[in-house]
């Protein structure tokens, strides 16, 4: 479990004293620069389960408290953020070096509470967020997320899936429509990976308006997402679907080593695809509508 | 990718970089509260300098720990010695610290304040003119030892050891200067406890023995605090962070505080008593535990002593336990939720809601009451006696989440030299009107003094200021101005102070950062050691500069009192005639005086287990070892000790009495921890207390007569308090069958959360936070008087009154009024400098027994070598409200019981608040009134001694001089 806790650490920024020491134990070679560390974890990849996991896909909400309750009813003390990477790798390596350590039946109940945790909190979400990681990332972090999915993938190998699916994935709605719900409703959902099936991060919306051939505005996601609507919806619902497609075939290749999870990230990515090409078809109705109307002159 | 491998490979790189001593994974920094400098970075720091913003400029530090002096919780703190110019830049936490942790309150960084603070003593200063005149001259340190020395020399000369008296407020150590006393043979310690805590001590003491609890709050189930202690009171830092950890993971807090404290908001039922009726309503807990069979009958029946109970207060049944169940329904049958609804004015549903929660903890109920309430009445003890009933009923006794006899969680490490018992009783601190009191009857020192009950020659304060701390403060000040009766006072301190105004010599002290001191404290379930050192000295010896003495680090020439003690007890006896010298010789190079890297080296060498060897693994010394970390943990979960087995080898010739106590021929091993435990007596043919018989085992027991938990307090029975020898409740002095009409309860005893007493007076930051004390008052009382917030309304108490501002609040029940003690410095117009951040001018005036002081000038803002003195923006510094209060002795445990009847009205147009009145022919008559109430060894001493000797007692005399003289003097 000691790799559990080396690979926590590195989850901190490269010039903490201590994160040299482990990363060259771990054989990763040079540290790099902070601004790489703060360009993926605190502009791209918020390492915190409550994203990608929590229907509002941002920090908090009852995604971090179910978190924090699985961490009470162990007895441990639950910290101010209870749902980051590192904690959440700290506490796994903690539960399997005291699963170690103790008699029978206490080691079984352990044995347990790992397996629950490392299916409820860790693959409920890391092999997609880790999946993002490996495409946006530098290669020092690639490395180490190739690391943490090796792990995870023998851990998950070795306790054996549950029969439920994670709590969080049967909580999380799937993404609003909006025909029936708020646009702005539509486009958080989006957002957020337990409605939709699909990670999108700043670059991605770089990435579609330079694709859609749109300008793309500076500013959080929710707005250059709804600038990018605004601009050419029909061109965006048909690049998200498109993204959702790619997703579902990235999910589907998880299913081998995850099983049912990887099935429901599937699933939701499809139901995504699905709902978009449908939009994209009643949105290309409506504009060619607004173009008779001169709505759209100069776009 | 191999799994195993690269996990081997990690393994590996931890192991060899923690071999070195050095930190592996640096612990994520957002789990924590915050990130520590790794330690093997201590020797070279580099931050960016804050003042350079925005250049990025380097600066490197040395990091050195100690531990703060700002209240008695001991947390450890890290110095950061600037290395370019060796000045202490900040304090932080220190994260090896394992009681606080690297976690600070406000005042522990405020260090700084004090150690720069512009008006701090740099000399000793001897007095020039009249005591309390305020001329002074600068002196050496050579001329302060030499008459001091020679005074002492000739007191123990002539036989009048008793007139040596050093009094302590927070002694911060462990017992170092008790025995420099006793290497002197005097019996000249007198503390500061009877003003604060020993009415709790004695609820506790006669329960378990040993006098303090120890709450295991961060595994309890249930915790109640009867004290605001999530914000001030002993080890409040290092307790309240383990209550918080407590209820994240979904402990309840129940909270008895009359005020609404910080504590109080964050309790989960808030219970606000009228003061003085929480040992009613612990007794209907109580009641309600027993009534419903909620306790533990297992517990009961093997740890109470309730055969010897049944034995001797109910012959005429037999003993059984189910017929001590019976009594125990009755005994407590008119404790009912109604009646203690009446007492406390607090719905009695509320009550039994709070009865319920404490029902459902089982042995996880962590509790705790140390001033507050039990500090506040007459019959106060009772407070924490029946608070730790509750405990005994639950089994709730040093078990995981339970509350532990504080020894169990101390370690005093045994120290070079042990000076035996002195050879005699001293009557002025330890009179025989108060035969049970846990301490020093300090506060009646004047009194007794004016009495002619004996007089003082050389009289020491350390962390002290008795006119400002003490009740009656007009009082001390005639008796200090009176050379005849106080012959020379010195006072030890860092700080100008209220009392150091009348002094003849004050020799400057050093604070947190300055000066020597190890301690162990109750945090938590574990023993560990702290270490309080000069940090300039340790820094200069990081780096290879050799430091003969304290004051050459320190700044000016502040000196710190070890060295001070081991230097005067030296020139006491220059040639060891007198046979104290040995005490102080070093015994690496005899014939020199001891210094205290050997004494400390000692200490860490030889009497702290584990410590050498883990230094060791570090390739450093214990002495170095403990200079680098500042803290040690010995050991933790010490678990219940009273259920320990005693070996076959402890039992030679061992004998069993009636009540299951087992006594042997066997010595008592010897411990390297030599935390002071109380001394059951031996049985009649002189063998040792060992254990207890328990269902046919020999188990330690607790340190109590009867070597169990002591529901029943024979002591208490035969020195004249049968009454109260079970668990009981004594109405308050200031029950309102007490009280006039017009009355209403003044509660004075709480602190304001970023000051401490005297100490913090010239910390500029803390002083910015909390400079003044308000009366608090209730919108409804306010109406009925005509007052509104920041008026200004006149206290009367017993023997005088006091102005000061009105602050209207619901957070005080209607019939009650509150003022802080922390507030209210003032300092005398001829003193011109002095302590200014926090002090008012006053001008000070009597005419025979009437005392009077009058504002002169507010604080204000002061051209100093530090420009923030420039910018004092407060004015108001509150009121010294303790001058006008009376000494209220309790007749059992000798505690000054702090609650006032006061009748509060509006000021007189010619008041100002700060303004006092105080007649001490009235404060005389209230002392004589209270003396009534005492039950004297003289009349009431079951053996003809003068108090019990398995009872604690600060410097116990040899057990000879317990014994009451012969025949009685007419004094």
């Amino acid at each position: 479990m000691e790799l559990f806790r080396a690979l926590a650490v590195l989850v901190e920024p490269p010039d903490r004293p201590g994160v040299a020491r482990v990363a060259e134990a771990l054989g990763l070679g040079e540290l790099p620069e902070a601004s790489a560390y703060t360009d993926l974890f605190v502009f791209q990849l918020y390492p915190y389960a409550s994203v990608y996991v929590g229907a509002e896909g941002m920090l908090g909400g009852e995604a971090r408290d179910r978190v924090a309750g699985f961490l009470a009813a162990l007895g441990r003390d639950v910290p101010a953020e209870p749902d980051h990477l590192a904690l959440l790798l700290g506490a796994y390596a903690g539960l399997a070096e005291a699963e170690g350590a103790s008699p029978g039946g206490r080691r079984e109940s352990l044995r347990r509470a790992r397996r629950a945790l490392l299916w409820e909190h860790l693959l409920s979400w890391l092999p997609v967020y880790l999946d993002k990681v490996e495409r946006v990332a530098p290669h020092f972090y690639r490395r180490w997320a190739e690391m943490l999915r090796a792990a995870l993938d023998a851990e998950a190998e070795t306790l054996g899936a549950p029969e439920t699916l994670p709590l969080h994935l049967r909580e999380a709605p799937a993404v609003a429509d909006p025909r029936e719900a708020a646009p702005e409703e539509f486009l958080k959902s989006l957002l957020a990976p337990a409605r939709s099936g699909l990670v999108l991060v700043r670059d991605d919306l770089a990435r579609a308006a330079r694709e859609i051939g749109t300008g793309v505005r500076a500013g959080e996601r929710l707005f250059a997402l709804r600038s990018l609507m605004g601009q050419d919806a029909a061109g965006t619902l048909s690049w998200l679907a498109r993204e959702a497609d790619a997703w579902h075939a990235l999910h589907r290749q998880r299913r081998a080593a995850h099983g049912a999870v990887a099935g429901w990230w599937a699933e939701r990515a499809a139901s995504t695809a699905r709902l978009l090409r449908a939009l994209s078809v009643d949105d290309a109705a409506q504009d060619s509508e607004d173009a008779g109307r001169g709505r759209r002159e100069g776009a | 990718m191999n799994l195993k491998e690269l996990n081997e490979r990690v393994s590996a790189a931890r192991k060899e970089t923690e071999a070195r001593g050095e930190t592996f994974y640096p612990g994520p920094s957002r789990v924590h509260l915050a990130a520590f400098p790794p330690k093997e970075r201590w020797d070279d720091w580099v931050e960016l300098e804050s003042k350079a913003w925005p250049e990025r400029s380097e600066r490197r530090y040395m990091l050195v720990p100690t531990t703060c002096f700002n209240c008695e919780s001991a947390c450890g703190l890290l110095a950061y010695v600037d290395r370019e110019t060796f000045g202490v830049r900040k304090f932080e936490g220190n994260p090896e610290h394992p009681g606080s942790r690297g976690r600070n309150c406000a005042k522990g960084p405020a260090t700084l304040n004090q150690v720069t603070d512009p008006d701090r003593i740099l000399y000793p200063l001897k007095r020039a003119g009249r005591r309390g005149e305020g001329k002074w001259v600068q002196v050496g340190w050579e001329e302060v030892l030499e008459d001091l020395a020679g005074r002492i020399r000739k007191a123990i000369q002539e036989n009048r050891h008793n007139e040596v008296m050093y009094h302590v407020g927070r002694p911060g150590e462990d017992g170092f200067t008790e025995r420099i006393l006793a290497a002197w043979g005097v019996d000249g310690h007198n503390s500061h406890t009877n003003i604060c805590s020993s009415s709790a001590r004695a609820g506790y003491q006669f329960w378990m023995g040993l006098d303090r609890p120890s709450p295991d709050h961060a595994n309890a189930d249930v915790i109640l605090l009867i004290s605001s202690h999530l914000e001030a009171g002993h080890y409040f830092n290092p307790h309240a962070q383990r209550v918080m950890e407590a209820k994240q993971r979904g402990a309840k807090l129940v909270v008895f505080d009359t005020r609404l404290s910080h504590t109080a908001t964050h309790a989960d039922v808030w219970v606000s008593p009228y003061p003085g009726s929480e040992a009613a309503i612990m007794l209907a807990v109580a009641n309600y535990l027993v009534q419903n069979n909620l306790y533990d009958r297992e517990f009961v029946r093997r740890w109470w002593n309730w055969e010897e109970y049944m034995a001797v207060e109910h012959p005429e049944l037999e003993t059984s336990f189910d017929g001590f169940e019976e009594i125990l329904k009755s005994l407590y049958a008119e404790f009912t939720f109604e009646h203690a609804a009446r007492e406390s004015g607090v719905d009695a549903r509320q009550l039994e809601e709070v009865a319920r929660i404490v029902s459902t903890a089982g042995s996880r109920f962590s509790s705790h009451n140390w001033r507050s309430a039990a500090s506040g009445n007459s019959g106060g003890w009772q407070v924490a006696r029946t608070l730790f009933l509750v405990n005994a009923l639950l089994g709730a006794v040093a078990t995981e989440g339970g509350v532990f006899p504080n020894a169990w969680n101390k370690f005093v490490p045994k120290p070079i030299y042990l000076p035996p018992h002195p050879p005699r009783w001293n009557e002025l601190t330890w009179p025989r009107e108060y035969p049970l009191a846990m301490n020093e009857l300090s506060f009646l020192l004047p009194h007794f003094l004016k009495d002619g009950r004996g007089k003082v020659d050389t009289y020491f304060t350390r962390v002290y200021n008795p006119v400002w701390t003490n009740p009656d403060g007009f009082s001390w000040i005639e008796v200090l101005q009176d050379e005849n009766l106080i012959g020379c006072y010195v006072a030890l301190t860092p700080t100008w102070n209220e009392t150091a105004y009348f002094a003849d010599y004050v020799l400057p002290m050093g604070h947190g950062s300055e000066r020597h001191d190890i301690h162990s404290y109750e945090t938590h379930d574990a023993q560990w050691l702290g270490f309080r050192q000069p940090v300039l000295r340790a820094a200069r010896e990081r780096l290879g500069d050799e430091i003969k003495d304290t004051r050459e680090v320190n700044p000016g020439e502040v000196w710190e009192e070890n060295e001070f003690w081991l230097e005067l007890t030296w020139r006491i006896d220059p040639d060891g005639s007198l046979g104290i010298r040995k005490f102080a010789e070093s015994q690496e190079r005899p014939g020199e005086r001891l210094g205290v890297d050997e004494y400390y080296g000692y200490i860490f060498q030889n009497s702290v287990p584990g410590l050498p060897e883990r230094a060791a693994a570090e390739g450093l010394t214990p002495l170095q070892f403990m200079r680098r970390y500042g803290a040690f943990e010995i050991g933790s979960k010490t678990g219940a000790l009273y259920e320990q087995e005693v070996g076959e080898e402890e039992l030679e010739d061992s004998r069993t009495d009636r009540f299951g106590r087992v006594y042997t021929r066997t010595p008592k091993p010897a411990s390297p921890n030599v935390v002071p435990i109380p001394a059951p007596d031996a049985d009649a043919e002189g063998r040792r207390f060992v254990g207890v018989n328990v269902d046919g085992k020999i188990l330690r027991g607790f340190p109590t007569p009867s070597g169990r938990l002591e529901f029943y307090s024979k002591t208490l029975a035969d020195w004249g308090w049968h009454e109260y020898a079970v668990p009981a409740y004594i109405k308050s002095h200031i029950h309102p069958d007490n009280l006039n009409p017009d009355q209403t309860v003044l509660i004075s005893t709480f602190r304001l959360p970023v000051q401490i007493h005297t100490r913090s007076a010239n910390a500029k930051w803390l002083d910015e936070i909390a400079h003044t004390n308000p009366l608090w008052i209730h919108p409804r009382h306010a109406a009925q008087l005509g007052v509104k917030t920041g008026d200004a309304v006149r206290v009367e108490t017993e023997t005088g009154y006091f102005v000061v501002r009105a602050w209207v609040t619901e957070g005080i029940r209607p019939d009650v009024v509150a003022c802080s003690h922390h507030m209210g410095r003032w300092k005398l117009a001829h003193e011109g400098e002095g302590q200014r951040q926090l002090m008012q001018t006053v001008a000070l005036d009597h005419k025979g027994a009437e005392w009077e002081l009058k504002r002169e000038r507010a604080a204000h803002g002061y051209t100093s070598p530090d420009p923030d003195t420039t910018r004092i923006w407060w004015a108001d510094v509150g009121v010294h409200q303790n001058l006008t209060f009376p000494v209220h002795p309790d007749p059992v445990s000798g505690m000054h019981c702090w609650h006032q009847a006061v009748r509060v009205r509006k000021a007189e147009p010619s008041d100002r608040p700060g303004d006092i009145h105080v007649d001490t022919e009235k404060s005389r008559a209230v002392y004589r009134a209270w003396l009534q109430f005492t039950r004297p060894a003289d009349a009431h001493s079951p053996d003809g001694t003068r108090r019990p000797y398995w009872l604690l007692r600060p410097l116990k005399p040899a057990r000879e001089f317990y014994k009451l003289p012969e025949v009685m003097s007419d004094e």
